[in-house]
């Protein structure tokens, strides 16, 4: 009893050592490469940040602090239109992404292991791979075909677009929740006599719950942040809050535009440190 | 139950974002972000009763390419000078005759017979502008009126120069000085061209834009640019001139055309018309402070704009400007062999 006490002490202190030895943070650099990495990722946001509170007209010369620009953001009627549109479809098109990625994450993960089954991740997650400006002259010629054949032109291509490479933003968190789910409590389900219907409502729904939400915020912001696909899709009157800031670009930005960067930067932190603490539950 | 009331109000949004592209009365405009007078739109939508939308776009080239795919829904569209051949080249545009029609008096007789467009038969001028070279007065005392400035400066400006990094308006400026047409292929010229601005690099500070805030700032104590930022600098540091090179200046121009598949074509025209009304194109100059190329618009405009040397060209400099246009692919190797250089 000792002696294998002893023995498993030496053998977990022998492990610890080692995997002292290979944790990458002791390598030599680790420390100076992270930091810059924060740095360049960061770094240029506090300026704009910044700035959004100067008093002055200038996004370079500090003039006091004033939440005047906050203000002007919030009462521009142009601001406020495509902000509720971003909105509108950012909804949508997560919405609609969202069920898709669950039936896809089902297909994938609930099912004996098939043939073609890396074929379906890759063709999946393409948006991810394809570069956005692919996929948006694409749209723009097959859609623009529909909009003369039909003549519509609703919000309702932005939001097919949008949903398309929402998809795989939505899926792999999802995926990656069913991956992580134990099997043995579906199958005991089961075997209470459980139908797979609802097995899959009382059991693997609430259980995958999390990795659902954290999909669709995921999804949410994707296509809230989107500007190339939508700037090429959209059509009058649509739009949305990033493709209104691009086109401020051209004559002199005041300070507003930092001001709807930065409130526009809030939510997408706010929404993903909800994410991180939704997926990071079960550790 | 929630689910469907999102669902309804989505499809109730989508269903409301598409009436206005059918019903009557209504003009959908794609413009230039950041660069359309709300109360414009307000008071034309007022007095015709016509629903506008305004989109934005950022750039010619994103215009141009989803016009030409089609089915985009908009009825008016206002690219650069040197765009409107190539729209009219693809048969994008409307020949709708703005030159009959009543408000067609009001146009600048220098305006008419443009290159891109003679006899204006398909587009009417929403603002033009020019790139010259901006001075601070208190460095540098001589005649801001030449590309010396940046080309050759004066020993005050030496190392205080800044050059804007927009290719075409600084070869078209610098081919120019050296006495050659803009988009020269002359080999001999184009060598000239090369000397010159290789020979002044060392003599600029940067080649960067946000000149406005550095012209105010004195951080810059010359620099091409362009009259709008100039004269925003110069509301703020009144020591800042604008200088407009008398061996020849850019000059551009956003043109209001309609488009061949427009649906409102009668509002279009409406519009057309309205904004050569000096009171309508006021507003658009108020707002984006370029001037607009409608004779008599200047008493509508604010105080601080009808007087300005750098939105009002002095007579004896008027008849310098040259229209920037798209080059040639030729002369268009040379200008980026020449760029790269410059810009290593």
């Amino acid at each position: 009893m000792a002696d294998t006490l002893s023995d498993d002490v030496l053998r977990r202190a022998a492990e610890r050592a080692q995997s002292k030895r290979f944790d990458v943070r002791t390598m030599p650099g680790f420390t100076t490469i992270a930091v810059i990495c924060f740095i360049a990722l960061y770094a240029p946001l506090f300026p704009m940040a910044f700035y959004s509170f100067n008093a002055g007209d200038s996004i370079a010369v500090w003039q006091g602090f004033s939440w005047r620009w906050y203000v002007s953001a919030w009462s521009n009627d142009l601001v406020k239109d495509v902000t509720v549109r971003s909105l509108i479809v950012a909804a949508c098109a997560s919405g609609i992404a969202t069920v898709l990625a669950v039936l896809a994450a089902l297909g994938t993960t609930r099912t004996q292991p098939f043939r073609g089954q890396t074929l379906i991740y890759v063709l999946i997650n393409q948006p991810l791979m394809v570069p956005e400006i692919v996929t948006g002259v694409a749209l723009l010629v097959f859609f623009a075909m529909i909009k003369v054949a039909t003549g519509y032109t609703g919000l309702i291509y932005l939001i097919a677009a949008h949903a398309a490479f929402c998809i795989p933003f939505a899926y792999l968190p999802i995926r990656a929740r069913l991956e992580g789910m134990d099997k043995t409590l579906e199958a005991a389900a089961s075997d209470l006599y459980a139908t797979p219907i609802q097995a899959f409502r009382r059991i693997t729904l609430p259980l995958m719950t999390p990795g659902i939400v954290a999909g669709a915020m995921l999804a949410f912001v994707i296509s809230l942040d989107d500007v190339v696909i939508t700037e090429l899709v959209k059509a009058a009157g649509q739009d949305t809050l990033p493709t209104y800031m691009l086109g401020q670009l051209r004559r002199a930005i005041t300070p507003e535009i930092n001001a709807i960067s930065t409130a526009l930067l809030a939510i997408t932190v706010v929404l993903l440190t909800t994410i991180f603490f939704l997926t990071s539950k079960k550790e | 139950m929630d689910v469907k009331r999102i669902g309804g109000i989505a499809v109730a949004a989508m269903v409301a974002s598409a009436g206005p592209a059918f019903a009557e009365g209504s003009l959908n405009i794609y413009n230039w972000g950041n660069y359309t007078n709300p109360d414009l739109i307000e008071k034309f939508s007022k007095e015709y009763g016509v629903e506008v939308t305004v989109t934005d776009y950022d750039s010619n080239t994103t215009a141009l390419t989803k016009i030409e795919a089609g089915g985009h829904g908009f009825d008016i569209v206002v690219p650069s000078a040197s765009y409107i051949q190539i729209y009219v080249g693809k048969g994008l545009l409307m020949e709708a005759r703005p030159d009959q029609m009543e408000n067609f008096k009001y146009m600048d007789p220098k305006w008419v017979d443009v290159e891109f467009d003679p006899g204006r038969h398909y587009t009417v001028p929403w603002q033009w502008g020019t790139t010259g070279v901006a001075v601070n007065t208190s460095v540098y005392s001589g005649d801001p009126n030449t590309a010396d400035i940046f080309l050759n400066p004066p020993e005050e400006l030496v190392g205080k120069v800044n050059v804007v990094p927009e290719m075409n308006d600084v070869m078209t400026m610098a081919e120019l000085y050296v006495g050659a047409e803009q988009c020269t292929t002359d080999k001999e010229k184009l060598k000239e061209v090369r000397d010159i601005l290789m020979a002044a690099k060392p003599k600029w500070i940067a080649m960067d834009y946000g000149t406005t805030e550095k012209l105010s700032k004195g951080d810059l104590m010359a620099s091409v640019n362009w009259n709008g930022s100039t004269f925003r600098a110069r509301l703020n540091n009144p020591d800042v001139v604008y200088g407009y090179p008398v061996t020849g200046y850019p000059v551009w121009m956003d043109n209001v055309a309609i488009l061949a598949d427009a649906q409102n074509v009668e509002n279009a025209k409406l519009f057309m018309n309205y904004i050569m009304a000096p009171e309508n194109a006021a507003l658009i100059s108020a707002f984006a402070r370029y001037s607009n190329g409608i004779m008599g618009s200047d008493e509508f405009m604010p105080e601080d704009m009808k007087t300005a040397p750098e939105i009002v060209v002095p007579a004896e400099f008027a008849g310098k400007g040259v229209f920037t246009k798209e080059c040639p692919p030729e002369s268009q190797k040379f200008r980026t062999a020449i760029w790269t250089e410059l810009t290593k």
